[in-house]
């Protein structure tokens, strides 16, 4: 680690003071204590002296590009962001759900965040895998080089290794256990939609009680939604509560459109999100 | 309660002998809310036609459902029935048990058993339809024609003369197209410039014309009865607007081109116009060639110009340009020979390729009509070989349809201009027009030397420096024969145009396996493109000769004029709506739209779509992930309905 989580936390609240003060945003939206110094909460400070209760520690693994949709569009907000959580925000704006000049982009270069539910160390496993912020406008610490970089696609090595039967047998199993809590939805920076289509009575998409067939449709439903737009931060896995591991559906679908479409969510605010793009020289790959 | 009718067509044998129609109509009547079911050898007819009207009538019928061929066919025919006996004509519904059963299998079994299952989802989405209203426009009276050859000219002048106002969009720097090569034409052989040239200069005068050279489309919006073109016009450094045409610029010039009008067998000034003929006579500046643009001095054009038309700032521009059709004839291109290494074309300098042979006799062209080598000589023997790169399945499997006859055109020419023995090499003549089996005789009896067999190879003579042997097997004997030439003329393919298919996205066309635009229908639609208001005419389409092309330029006129000779046109209602309150601002659709039917509003922070630009196409329903958007005719329940019914099967 380059800077210390308490040096970022520092800064933190001195940038986040700075610019409330200013009236540069009006919002900013980071981390403070939760019941215990492990689970820290997403925080919204909107007075200067908010920022006192600010917190940056290795808990602190929400994506907090998830709140930015909630307020309404041209609010001017501040948003701390690690690695993955600036592509959502990066994807955010391609999406046009924000403007650029909206956001200030407080960026966290960082590793070593740990799950707070296992207190296992999160990496490539299940987060994209990057260290350094893609983009910010201010940097709450210095950029960590010369770690271990890991491709986020090297733990779908089991997966693929699986046949078709295999990879349904999988799935069916895994989504059989889901309760249907919409936690996934709920972490998720995509999944921003207000009905979401599995809450729709016309058509009814799908069964909403948790049986088979309603959640193999709420699922593949959703993982489609995300494809091209999932930008690989894990958050759907963290919380939900029976431990299915969305993330292998998402990553697989992520590296199918970035072999296909040569781009990876979330990662210049000149892209152009991949499903809803035409180019001439698109794959045709994904109609075989 | 809905009350169904179905009406099962044979279509003659044609659906009927695999789909058992009677079976099928008997199946129908056991369907929920089907109140009548019944089978017919042809629906379309009159008979057929009145039958449902009647039973609208006797059976209070609300629903119709006519199993038979495409909508693309007949939807049109039934939905007047339904109009005449006073049913909303969106509550048809059209199964395609013909091109999507009978004639995909000859399995009577499957083929039943396929017909059901469409059917069912058919009545199941029937039940869920809701009568719609048509919309009404206003339509734009203008033409655009894109790429003027003799196609192109042929239907601006049509057009205009109708009054209409036509826009003409060349990419070179004068109208003409390939025609201008030419000296004469078959099967007549007239002299192309004296039936061209007349044409090309009541372009520039027809006060309905607007000439628009050196230009080319960059998008198109909108939709039949209202296209919104951008034309992009590249910089000619001339101002055509203070040019004289006294052309004194192009004597002084000192920039040297290669000649593209004269097929690169000379060169050109950098200041140019491509020959004497040329419409307009004004020059443009090549900036490959202009020793100003290469080496930064020079000028001489801008000092003799007393005009002060030279200007060397001029940029690229564009044109915006309204029109209600389109018309495109963007020609093609000839096949490249030189990757057909065995006729040494690009390595022997006696091979040449039939259009540097046209130029060769043209009077105006670079030998002023002589037939000389590019060494200078006067052929004694000449080889002329058909078919090179058509009918061929390593390259274009068409045939050209034009070669043979402009071959034999050649040997003519030939014959008129040297003393040389000539040799045709085909494989077989096709001399389907009118006149041209007469001519072809007439061809025989001029001591030219026919040889059955297609040119195999072309090679140096071993004996004799610059002589060349042709290689070929003679299919009437069976031999194999070399015969030594001095000259050899490739027929090559006619293909696309090189950027036919950027062309075909911009207009939202097909286009067939070679590249040729996709015609509507290949018999009853040759005009007309799957997309409307937009036609195709001459060998943008398929390669064809100057009197088919001037037949579907005039057919292509007339089509563009059914839609501009309205000034309202009736769309269809089967659009697309945003129900604001599940919007959640995703902007897919606005992002997916080919027509930019959708916007997003951002007072309202939800997406709306311009029901005018709207052509019902379901893109955006698909892809809005709160399924915010209803696509009339077509909704989220009525699929949703078909699909269940599909699947009971
Ligand atoms: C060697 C040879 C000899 C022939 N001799 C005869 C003959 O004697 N008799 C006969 O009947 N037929 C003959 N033909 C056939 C004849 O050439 C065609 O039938 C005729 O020229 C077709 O005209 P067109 O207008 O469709 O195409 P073209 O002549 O190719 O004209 C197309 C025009 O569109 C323009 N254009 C292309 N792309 C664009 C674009 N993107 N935007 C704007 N403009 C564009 C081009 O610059 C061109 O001016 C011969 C063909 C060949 C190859
Ligand atoms: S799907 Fe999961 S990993 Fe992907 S962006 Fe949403 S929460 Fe993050
Ligand atoms: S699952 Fe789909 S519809 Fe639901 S919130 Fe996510 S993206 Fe939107
Ligand atoms: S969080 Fe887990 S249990 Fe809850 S809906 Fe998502 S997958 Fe199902
Ligand atoms: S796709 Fe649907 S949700 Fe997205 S902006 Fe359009 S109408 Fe709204
Ligand atoms: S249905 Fe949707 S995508 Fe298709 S034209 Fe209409 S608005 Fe555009």
């Amino acid at each position: 680690m380059t800077s210390s989580f308490k040096s970022i936390e520092e800064n933190l609240k001195a940038e986040a003071g700075k610019l409330l003060e200013s009236g540069r945003v009006e919002i900013v939206l980071a981390y403070g204590r939760g019941y215990d110094e492990n689970h820290p909460m997403p925080f919204v400070a909107k007075h200067p002296s908010d920022v006192a209760n600010m917190v940056f520690n290795e808990y602190c693994i929400h994506n907090l590009a998830r709140y930015l949709v909630r307020y309404p569009r041209g609010t001017k907000i501040a948003v701390a962001v690690k690695a993955a959580d600036c592509r959502a925000v990066i994807q955010l704006i391609q999406e046009e759900k924000i403007k650029r000049d909206d956001v200030v982009f407080l960026g966290i270069p960082v590793y070593g965040m740990k799950n707070p539910k296992t207190g296992e160390i999160i990496d490539s496993k299940t987060t994209c895998g990057m260290y350094n912020p893609v983009l910010y406008d201010v940097l709450l610490g210095e950029e960590v080089h010369g770690q271990k970089i890991v491709s986020p696609y090297d733990v779908l090595a089991d997966y693929e290794a699986m046949d078709k039967e295999a990879r349904w047998a999988f799935w069916k199993k895994e989504f059989d256990r889901c309760i249907r809590c919409y936690a996934c939805r709920k972490a998720c920076p995509m999944c921003y939609c207000d009905p979401c289509f599995i809450d729709q009575s016309k058509p009814r998409w799908g069964d909403k009680s948790p049986q088979s067939h309603g959640n193999l449709m709420y699922h593949l439903t959703r993982f489609h939604h995300l494809a091209g737009r999932c930008i690989d931060c894990g958050e759907c896995s963290r919380a939900c509560p029976v431990d299915i591991p969305l993330y292998l559906f998402h990553k697989k679908v992520a590296k199918e459109c970035e072999e296909m479409f040569g781009q990876a969510a979330g990662m210049s605010i000149d892209d152009k999100p991949a499903l809803v793009n035409f180019r001439v020289d698109d794959s045709d790959k994904i109609l075989e | 309660m809905s009350r169904i009718g179905v009406f099962v067509c044979h279509c003659g044998l044609n659906i009927a002998k695999t789909v058992r129609v009677s079976e099928l109509a008997q199946f129908a009547a056991t369907l929920p809310d089907v109140v009548v079911a019944k089978d017919y050898k042809f629906m379309c007819s009159t008979p057929g036609q009145e039958m449902i009207a009647n039973d609208i009538k006797q059976h209070k019928l609300d629903r119709i459902i006519v199993t038979a061929c495409s909508p693309l066919m007949h939807e049109q025919t039934f939905r007047k029935v339904l109009a005449a006996s006073g049913l909303n004509q969106y509550l048809l519904t059209i199964v395609n048990i013909r091109e999507q059963v009978s004639w995909v299998t000859h399995d009577i079994e499957e083929g039943t058993a396929k017909a059901k299952a469409l059917l069912n989802g058919a009545v199941y989405r029937a039940r869920l339809l809701a009568p719609l209203t048509s919309r009404v426009i206003d339509v734009n009276p203008d033409v655009m024609v894109i790429g003027a050859g003799i196609a192109g000219i042929q239907a601006a002048l049509e057009l205009a003369n109708t009054g209409k106002k036509v826009y003409l969009v060349e990419k070179n720097s004068t109208i003409g197209g390939h025609m201008a090569q030419f000296d004469k034409t078959f099967p007549t052989l007239d002299c192309s410039a004296c039936i061209l040239t007349p044409k090309m200069d009541s372009i520039l005068q027809h006060k309905n014309i607007t000439m628009l050279t050196s230009c080319e489309v960059s998008e198109v919006k909108g939709f039949v009865g209202n296209f919104d073109i951008t034309i992009r016009q590249k910089a000619r450094y001339v101002d055509h607007g203070k040019c004289n045409a006294c052309l004194a610029c192009t004597e002084k010039c000192p920039g040297k081109g290669v000649s593209e009008w004269d097929e690169g067998l000379v060169k050109r000034k950098a200041i140019y116009i491509p020959f004497p003929q040329a419409v307009p006579q004004k020059p443009v500046i090549d900036r490959d060639s202009c020793t100003f643009f290469k080496k930064g001095k020079c000028r001489l054009c801008e000092k003799v110009c007393e005009q002060k038309a030279i200007d060397f700032d001029q940029q690229d521009t564009f044109i915006q340009v309204k029109a209600g059709a389109v018309i495109l004839a963007t020609g093609y291109d000839l096949m490249d020979t030189k990757p057909l290494i065995q006729y040494g074309y690009g390595k022997y300098p006696g091979v040449y390729n039939a259009l540097e042979v046209e130029r060769l006799f043209n009077s105006a062209g670079p030998t002023g009509g002589k037939v000389t080598m590019r060494d200078g000589r006067e052929p004694q023997a000449i080889a002329v070989l058909h078919c090179i790169g058509s009918r061929d399945k390593n390259n274009s499997e068409h045939c050209s349809r034009v070669c043979c006859m402009y071959s034999l055109k050649f040997a003519h020419l030939f014959k008129e201009k040297t003393s040389a023995d000539v040799y045709q090499f085909y494989i077989d003549m096709r001399a389907a027009g009118k006149g041209y089996e007469e001519f072809y005789n007439r061809i025989i009896g001029e001591d030219v030397k026919f040889i059955r067999g297609k040119g195999a190879r072309v090679a140096q003579s071993p004996d004799e420096e610059g002589r060349l042997i042709v290689e070929a097997e003679d299919t009437i004997t069976g031999k194999f024969i070399k015969v030594p030439v001095d000259m050899v003329v490739l027929s090559p393919a006619m293909v696309p145009r090189a950027d036919s298919r950027d062309i075909a996205r911009l207009f939202n066309l097909s286009t067939d396996k070679q590249g040729f635009f996709m015609e509507r229908h290949p018999k009853l639609a040759p005009l007309s493109t799957m997309s409307e208001g937009i036609f195709i005419a001459g060998v943008c389409q398929s390669p064809k000769d100057i009197p088919d092309t001037v037949a579907q330029a005039n057919g292509a006129a007339a089509e563009a004029l059914t839609i501009v000779v309205k000034d309202k046109m009736e769309l269809e209602a089967t659009t697309a709506m945003v129900n604001p309150a599940s919007c959640c601002a995703c902007q897919n659709c606005v992002r997916v739209c080919p027509y930019g039917a959708p916007f997003f509003n951002e007072s309202k922070g939800v997406s709306e779509i311009n029901e005018a630009l709207c052509k019902g196409c379901g893109l955006c329903a698909s892809v809005c992930p709160s399924s915010a958007i209803i696509a009339r005719h077509f909704t989220n329940d009525q699929v949703l309905a078909e699909m269940e019914g599909l699947m009971e099967f």
